[in-house]
């Protein structure tokens, strides 16, 4: 044992030396997209697959040895990152600064990228699920024509989702989420000649817009308010985390005021009150008294930039209110719903906020939000879930309710269980959605569950696969997802928030509602796939087994979704007593939230690890909505087949079919009005004034007027030289008034 | 002495007697002759006032205008035959072709 934990522990290369070459990591899915990109048709068909999956297999062996010299131990001290803004190392993480990308002024953003245990983990996911999702695609579009495009997005979805975990500030990061939502709209609208299609993509390309733009402003709201603390603070405020006001200075010189390190001392050196640190001249009830945000306290304008990060975040995790997209984004093909729009892209919301989980504590009013609007986009994407027949949209709508159950986390301040679903989603979610992709596969793109069923026998490997995928998103003991939704539950019923008690109870039991209803509707898609008979509606009499490509990655993701439960158990040692290991294994990168909730006291995050009890009453609530669903449709609906369904069950259908309407609710109420302003703007100030009275006008003016005056031309050289004896003549007599004068 | 206010009323008579030639007179050879006119009468003026100030600014200027005469009137008599052989007249009022 001892022996195994020094191998773990002692990383094949230096990380000082490693850390130089953390840009390949970045780079390797880069070059993959140029080459299949510019190159592909050239290259063949062969060759593009080769090139792309070797590229992400190159990054993933890379995000190992990254993953590896974070975790390295030396001598009993860990391996450390020097800090520009305080005399202490970052301990467990490991970074290198490229140098200054762009500075104005007092501002500054360097290229730096930082690996530790937060964004390793992401690394080793999205690096690895993102090379099983190559493999099974070069099986899935084995009759594309357009395969070439496909992996050059494919690759340039994985560069930018690097970019996104490794940048070590909040301009990089965004580089990397811009990068991650452009390739999603490409992807979406792979097959742009349909229409449809494409207008899926723009939908969910603008939708990200307007959570982007809210991004971009919290971004400002953060630059205004490190550069007023930095005016502001004094030498009591950098004493709280053992920090020299110059050092932090000097930091913000070199590293500029949105890398994260400047953002975590920031955190640490800003304290609620004055009574729990007397002689500090910033707290969070300070006012800035300088800059465009003179007046406003530094507490108000954090809520007001998490908010925002919030709305942001919501965009590109599909939260309401900007969920809408996610959904219509299965219109792509499904191996890029399974990468992009169910384990790696849509995370990013919940890793945004686990980066900044220290600013996170300081405000419970932005953590109430946040699990609020976790747990209303939870449940109504459950509830659409009950009825919809496309098997695609079942695992959307699911995708978006799991993505509501981490917001939960992340708002309660449980950011290590949050993390831990965000791994064991994105292993079952995608196997679930690769085994719908093999399903689809080998039933001649029939999506509708109606008219599949009876799967079971003809696609064994498929079968196995999604029923452990099905197990694991249910909670099913002993499958992975159990143990992390789990963890989040337990953790968000015993925190608190200061001022908002009521929030643990609430979003707790509409939690357990939650679990409930995902239990029912992945029971019922998993019933309605691969059990029963056959449906006599469906397009081919059998269904064909697909190929080794895609049934490797199945059983792969599905081995992993069960494996991943080893991270929830409470196995390693930790300060309470033994505490899980995921919690372990992220303790570093929490330690500083920890450490903030606890000496502010606004945020009370629990620690304890789950009773029995509770697990068996958690069991109990997935196998209830299972038992139910199981009931429904193998006994229940059968038994009454031929018989019309009651007027009121019709009715709910319809509206839960229809999505509970919120589409038809935006289109009137946001797209109506501002296509109507856009429509009068463009017949008004465009056509009009611009085109019609500006530039025509200018036009007819300069032409009537040239018109008029060509008459003047008469061809006659006396006439000529009689306007100018008039005007010599004009010229003598002003000369001579002058004079006179 | 004679008085520089001669001369410039002089000039002036010889100015005005040339313009009105070249206004109003219909024989292209005749506004040719006013045209030297006029430039005779500047040629007046410099020297007039070049005696008045003692110095030769006036004359230099007054041997480029012969020479600019000289010129314009070997280029306008061309221009004159030139026209007298495509038209068989040199009545200006024939000479209205460049018009809108």
């Amino acid at each position: 044992m001892d022996a195994l934990k020094q191998f773990f522990m002692t990383a094949p290369v230096d990380p000082a030396v490693f850390a130089q070459s953390l840009w390949l990591i970045i780079a390797l899915p880069l070059l993959g997209a140029f080459v299949c990109g510019v190159f592909g048709k050239m290259l063949g068909r062969a060759n593009v697959y080769l090139v792309a999956c070797a590229a992400v297999a190159g990054s993933f062996i890379l995000s190992v040895l990254a993953f590896w010299a974070v975790s390295h131990v030396e001598g009993g001290s860990p391996v450390a990152m020097e800090s520009a803004f305080s005399a202490g190392r970052i301990r467990y993480a490991i970074g290198y600064d490229y140098g200054t990308w762009f500075s104005a002024g007092d501002f500054r953003v360097n290229f730096g990228l930082m690996v530790d245990h937060l964004s390793g983990t992401l690394l080793l996911v999205i690096t690895g699920v993102g090379f099983l999702i190559h493999l099974y695609s070069t099986s899935y579009m084995e009759h594309d024509e357009g395969y070439w495009r496909y992996f050059a997005y494919l690759n340039l979805f994985v560069a930018a989702m690097l970019t996104l975990v490794l940048g070590d500030n909040l301009v990089l990061l965004f580089v990397g989420w811009e990068g991650v939502g452009m390739a999603s709209y490409l992807l979406i609208g792979f097959w742009y000649t349909d229409n449809a299609k494409a207008w899926a993509g723009r939908k969910a390309f603008v939708t990200n817009r307007v959570g982007d733009f809210a991004f971009l402003i919290a971004s400002f709201l953060l630059v205004m308010m490190v550069a007023a603390f930095a005016g502001q603070a004094n030498q009591a405020n950098f004493s709280q985390g053992g920090n020299q006001g110059e050092r932090y200075r000097a930091g913000l010189v070199e590293k500029g005021p949105l890398s994260f390190q400047a953002l975590e001392n920031l955190a640490t050196a800003l304290p609620v009150s004055t009574d729990k640190a007397p002689g500090v001249a910033v707290t969070l009830e300070s006012t800035i008294e300088k800059g465009p945000l003179a007046g406003f306290t530094f507490g108000g304008v954090l809520t007001v930039a998490l908010l925002l990060f919030l709305l942001g975040a919501a965009g590109k995790s599909a939260q309401i209110p900007l969920y809408i997209w996610l959904p219509d984004a299965m219109a792509g093909p499904t191996p890029v719903s399974a990468l992009i729009h169910a384990a790696t892209m849509v995370t990013a919301g919940v890793y945004l906020f686990s980066r900044m989980s220290y600013l996170l504590v300081l405000s419970p009013t932005a953590m109430v939000t946040i699990a609020v609007i976790g747990t209303a986009t939870s449940l109504l994407a459950a509830l659409i879930a009950f009825a919809q027949d496309d098997i695609k949209k079942v695992l959307a709508y699911s995708t978006v309710s799991q993505l509501g159950i981490m917001f939960m986390g992340v708002g309660m301040g449980v950011f290590w269980a949050a993390v831990l679903h965000l791994v064991t989603h994105a292993f079952f979610k995608a196997c679930l959605f690769l085994g719908a992709g093999s399903v689809m596969h080998g039933n001649a793109d029939e999506t509708d569950i109606k008219k599949l069923g009876g799967l079971r026998t003809e696609m064994r490997w498929t079968w196995a696969t999604f029923l452990v995928a099905t197990l694991a998103i249910t909670g099913i003991v002993p499958l992975s997802g159990f143990f992390s939704k789990d963890a989040i539950y337990h953790g968000i019923h015993h925190s608190h928030l200061a001022g908002y008690e009521w929030a643990a109870g609430a979003v707790y039991y509409v939690g357990l509602v939650i679990a409930a209803s995902t239990a029912f509707y992945m029971s019922r898609l998993y019933l309605l796939t691969f059990e029963g008979k056959r449906s006599p509606e469906a397009k081919i009499a059998h269904a064909h087994e697909s190929a080794w490509p895609m049934t490797m990655p199945l059983v792969v993701l599905a081995v992993l979704s069960v494996v991943a439960l080893v991270y929830a158990l409470p196995l390693m040692p930790g300060r309470n007593g033994m505490q899980p290991v995921m919690e372990n294994f992220l303790g570093p990168v929490f330690s500083n939230a920890e450490r903030i909730a606890a000496r502010g006291g606004l945020v009370e995050l629990d620690r304890s690890v789950p009773k029995l009890g509770d697990y068996i009453f958690a069991w109990l609530v997935a196998v209830s909505g299972g038992v139910v669903a199981a009931f429904l449709y193998l006994k229940f609906f059968p038994s009454k087949a031929g018989q019309p369904a009651p007027a009121w069950a019709r009715g709910v259908r319809r509206f839960a079919q229809n999505k509970f309407y919120v589409d038809e609710v935006y289109e009137f109420l946001i797209i109506r009005p501002v296509k109507t302003v856009s429509i009068v703007l463009f017949k008004l100030l465009d056509t009009l004034i611009i085109d019609t009275v500006l530039v025509r006008g200018t036009a007819w003016v300069t032409a009537r007027v040239g018109s008029a005056l060509r008459y003047v031309q008469t061809g006659d050289a006396q006439a000529y030289a009689a306007v100018m004896a008039l005007a010599l003549l004009g010229g003598a007599v002003y000369a001579l008034i002058q004079v006179l004068q | 002495m004679v008085p520089i206010s001669y001369y410039l009323i002089l000039a002036a008579a010889l100015f005005c007697l040339g313009m009105f030639g070249v206004l109003i007179r219909r024989n292209a050879l005749v506004v040719f002759m006013c045209v030297e006119l006029m430039l005779n009468a500047a040629n007046l003026t410099f020297l007039a006032f070049a005696k008045q100030n003692g110095d030769f600014t006036g004359h230099v200027s007054a041997f480029f205008v012969i020479a600019v005469a000289a010129a314009e009137a070997s280029i306008g008599l061309a221009i004159v035959i030139a026209v007298f052989r495509s038209r068989g007249s040199i009545n200006i009022e024939d000479m209205r072709t460049m018009k809108y």
